[in-house]
């Protein structure tokens, strides 16, 4: 049982090591990496970085194109959100009322 | 009821997160911790203006980009029993800390009441700084 002060992310980290991590940052920016590292704080250390660019009227949303990074650290504290980078797919609207209903 | 306990309550159901951003995260919670950090399970994202989606299987979301979050019904009537049941276990020590607060507030208001013999005690201080200015006037 984690403790009352552990973070459920920095407690789960651990599982994707070595495994490729999608993280948003605060005002937008996405990538994706090779988790390597991490500490308490959340700052990560991602190899083999892939920047998803951005269109640059709408910095919220991703144009498709890509750039290299390498190996970089990410600071923790504008970090948003990590999850699995493989488990991401782009799917039709799930919301839409069904036809049977 | 507090926000977070609402949230512990809610772990293994369904929630609708929405970020700063505004994008909201539906998924299940698998955790939330002290800072509301959130752990999601089978997600779906959708895009600030709502007309992207995207499926992940799961999502870890930092308490601070948070704008609110959405719980289940079911969650709320399970979070009453849960109170009911807390305050059932806690009721002798709560009794306890009611106790001194009554009569705390007993012996103030005594001290109101009493205000005119109250009086006299603080005379008695005036007497200490009377000594204290004597003792200035002295040195």
């Amino acid at each position: 049982m984690a403790s009352k002060k552990d973070s459920v992310i920095s407690a789960d980290l651990h599982k994707f090591l070595d495994k490729r991590v999608r993280v948003k940052f605060l005002g937008g920016r996405e990538v994706a990496g090779m988790l390597k590292g991490y500490d308490t704080v959340l700052n990560l250390v991602l190899d083999g970085t892939i920047d998803y660019l951005r269109d640059p009227n709408d910095l919220h949303s991703l144009s498709g194109e890509t750039r290299e990074l390498g190996i970089c650290v990410c600071k923790g504290a504008t970090i948003q959100l990590i999850c699995p980078a493989d488990s991401i797919e782009a799917i039709p609207n799930p919301f839409t009322p069904q036809p049977d209903s | 009821m507090l926000p977070l306990t609402l949230l512990k309550v809610a772990q293994g159901h369904s929630i609708l997160v929405e970020l700063k951003n505004g994008e909201t995260y539906n998924g299940n919670l698998v955790a939330v911790d002290a800072w509301m950090n959130i752990h999601l399970r089978d997600v779906i994202c959708t895009s600030k203006d709502g007309d992207k989606f995207w499926r992940m299987q799961e999502v870890y979301i930092r308490g601070t980009t948070i704008k609110y979050i959405r719980i289940p019904d079911e969650v709320l009537d399970m979070v009453k029993e849960d109170s009911q049941v807390v305050s059932a276990i806690k009721k002798p020590r709560m009794g306890g800390r009611d106790g001194p607060r009554t009569r705390g507030s007993g012996r103030g208001g005594a001290g109101v009441r009493g205000a005119p013999s109250g009086r006299g005690g603080r005379g008695g201080r005036g007497g200490y700084m009377a000594r204290g200015r004597g003792r200035t006037t002295n040195s």
